[in-house]
């Protein structure tokens, strides 16, 4: 459905997209993952014939996308990071003029303006203006007046940024639901565990360009932490360590601030394996974790930093 | 392309800070002018005190004595006179309790101890009466059986002193300030037009790109918003017309269509300065509006609006200033309209103006009909 071949978009002398490719498929939930500044925004923006770029193909529905591509756009829903509604409006003027833009015929737009506001929860509201909303309802109106034509594609810039973690969740299973009903999804988010949960695959973005892709076990497999062991142990030397990190399957050892931290690879028991050599070397702990590997350890081995960072 | 207009008519109706400076301001400063000008106009017709000293017994003198005593039981009650030896006269003079001193004699005459109004309404009712003097005996040399006829005239000083323009329209001193006011509110309409440049580029706010990113051709948008700007702050204009005409009862002698059409073109010329100064440049948005408020007060400042004879000190120095000067043109139209009568000066005016506004405009559509931009 999007085909981004070789993108290269540079503002002065910074490079903000470095040869970006990417492939989203028709149906999905393609997740863009990276941290601030790592290129998700200005990809979308090249995606959507908003900002020039110095190389690079975009293909969106198999056809060049380009500034007057209106055939192009009216299949495409777009919900901004920054909320982009009228303040002089009320709700359902917003929903409503923003929907207008995509269908002229009054009735069409008017049963399609209900169901938009249906969809985000809004009914209570529609005479209220913007100002008048919490942080997570003006969330859901900034993406009723992206939704509300019902487009084949819709791509949501950060959409829960600043948001409760209730409208957090109802934005998230509206993802969902929209997705159901035929609709493909680009989501671009720093917060891996939203990503993690509705993206059917995802691009991890770091400097511009798109270091791993794939769905969210094929990205974990990419990795050798299969296991993350923490355990809070009072006093621990360095021949202590030693020996933990002679252990099967461990590769990574660390001791911070009477926590310690054990990176397994893929491999059964390996809690217990650690718990029993704590025992027979006499070290008291106390709180034990153990983890599965996350998207933020795909991308801490893949680029040495914290998603978070 | 109605749907578009309802709704950005709406929004900006409901957004103060863009009805404010182009409608509500103007309305409080007209306001405020007529309250002020009111208590000057006042105050300048108050009686003028002056002293009359006659010299001889002469019939010259006497004549002169007659008049001035038509003019002082006149009911407009422009002077009071006082008889007075000519030596307490001066002494009234230097004590300033009498604004000048008529010596009734043969030639009459008029000392004054200063400069201002008072002195200028006792030396033109002087001059009145030499050049009536003058006029009288012309006719008497010349068609004497038309004598009684110009004397009745004569008696009707009112009709010699009134101000009037060349084109016999009534003359306010105060309407230029006015005029200036007009000026200044067509060029406030750059608000209307500074809030259109950030709703149509996506490169200055969200908003912008949401729109720009929309199926609806980027000229529909950028030629709905420029429309429903023009049209909304013309409407401003007309408020502020007839708020002045029959609110504060302001003498508009000239054609009211003329008089629209110098608004319309004053008011897209606001409009498109605002949209150009919005559009250009890498200002912060606090910026443009202060150098969108520096050039609106320094032009309407130039025009007359803060001293009424600053347009003309202008156009003794620097007339190409006053060719070049928005708030300055547009005061002039009007000033044309109502009281020169002078249809080149005006046609003149109105062409700078058009040719300004349409440049203003074209200039404004071409950098807004941008639809890729180098960074958002």
């Amino acid at each position: 459905m999007i085909q981004i071949e070789n993108l290269v978009k540079r503002y002065g002398g910074l490079v903000a997209l470095d040869h970006l490719n990417l492939n989203v498929k028709e149906g999905e939930i393609f997740g863009l993952l990276g941290p601030n500044g790592s290129g998700k925004t200005t990809a979308i923006n090249c995606m959507l014939a908003l900002l020039k770029y110095d190389k690079g193909i975009i293909k969106i529905f198999g056809e060049e996308m380009s500034p007057d591509n209106y055939d192009i756009k009216k299949q495409i829903g777009i919900v901004l990071q920054n909320v982009a509604v009228f303040d002089e409006l009320t709700v359902y003027e917003n929903i409503d003029y923003f929907c207008g833009l995509y269908v002229k015929d009054k009735k069409e737009r008017r049963k399609l303006v209900e169901e938009a506001i249906q969809f985000v929860g809004l009914e209570e509201y529609t005479k209220m203006r913007p100002k008048k909303l919490s942080g997570g309802l003006l969330r859901r109106l900034n993406i009723a007046c992206g939704i509300a034509h019902k487009p084949r594609l819709i791509i949501l810039d950060e959409p829960t940024v600043a948001v409760d973690p209730q409208s957090r969740n109802r934005i998230l299973e509206g993802i969902q639901k929209l997705n159901r009903e035929g609709s493909t999804i680009i989501y671009t988010s720093h917060y891996m565990e939203e990503v993690e949960q509705i993206c059917t695959r995802i691009a991890i973005m770091d400097h511009g360009r798109s270091i791993a892709v794939g769905t969210k076990e094929e990205l974990k497999s990419m990795i050798k932490t299969g296991e993350t062991v923490t355990i809070e142990a009072a006093v621990l030397d360095m021949e202590q360590l030693k020996n933990i990190r002679l252990l099967p399957h461990v590769f990574d050892v660390k001791y911070e601030e009477q926590v310690l931290t054990v990176r397994c690879t893929g491999g059964k028991h390996n809690l217990i394996r650690i718990l029993n050599h704590l025992q027979e070397e006499g070290i008291s702990f106390g709180r034990v974790f153990s983890e599965l590997p996350t998207l933020n350890d795909v991308f801490l081995e893949i680029t040495g930093k914290e998603l978070r960072d | 392309m109605l749907h578009l207009m309802k709704y950005e008519v709406k929004v900006k109706l409901f957004n103060f800070n863009i009805l404010f400076w182009p409608l509500v301001f103007p309305l409080i400063l007209g306001t405020l002018f007529y309250f002020a000008f009111g208590k000057i106009e006042e105050a300048d017709f108050e009686t003028v005190q002056v002293a009359v000293v006659k010299e001889a017994d002469s019939r010259e003198g006497q004549t002169f004595l007659s008049f001035l005593e038509s003019i002082e039981t006149d009911e407009s009650k422009l002077i009071k006179t006082e008889p007075m030896k000519e030596k307490k006269a001066l002494e009234a003079l230097e004590e300033k309790k009498v604004a000048g001193i008529y010596y009734a004699g043969e030639e009459p005459s008029l000392t004054v101890g200063g400069i201002g109004l008072e002195e200028s309404i006792l030396q033109s009712l002087l001059e009145s009466y030499t050049n009536g003097k003058m006029t009288m005996e012309n006719i008497a040399s010349t068609h004497p059986e038309r004598l009684g006829e110009a004397s009745e005239q004569m008696a009707d000083y009112k009709d010699w002193v009134q101000q009037v323009s060349l084109g016999g329209k009534t003359t306010d001193g105060n309407s230029q300030f006015f005029y200036a006011l007009i000026a200044m509110a067509c060029l406030y309409g750059c608000f209307i037009g500074f809030g259109s440049a950030l709703d149509l580029q996506a490169n200055l706010t969200s908003l912008a790109a949401r729109r720009c990113v929309t199926p609806t051709h980027k000229l529909r948008l950028v030629l709905s918003e420029m429309l429903t700007s023009f049209g909304l702050h013309f409407g401003n204009i007309i408020i502020l017309l007839l708020y002045l005409r029959y609110v504060l009862q302001m003498e508009f002698q000239g054609e009211i269509l003329r008089m629209l059409l110098v608004s319309l073109i004053g008011s897209m010329l606001g409009v498109s300065m605002g949209i150009f100064i919005g559009s250009i440049g890498k200002f912060g948005e606090g910026i443009k509006i202060g150098i969108l408020i520096g050039i609106s007060m320094v032009c309407s400042f130039l025009a007359g609006l803060m001293n009424s004879s600053m347009k003309d000190i202008v156009e003794r120095h620097f007339p190409i200033v006053n060719r070049i000067n928005p708030a300055a043109l547009i005061a002039d139209a009007f000033y044309c309209i109502n009281v020169y009568d002078d249809p080149n000066r005006f046609a003149r005016s109105l062409i700078i103006l058009t040719v300004m506004s349409a440049g203003l405009t074209v200039g404004s559509f071409f950098v807004v009909r941008r639809e890729r931009y180098d960074s958002i």
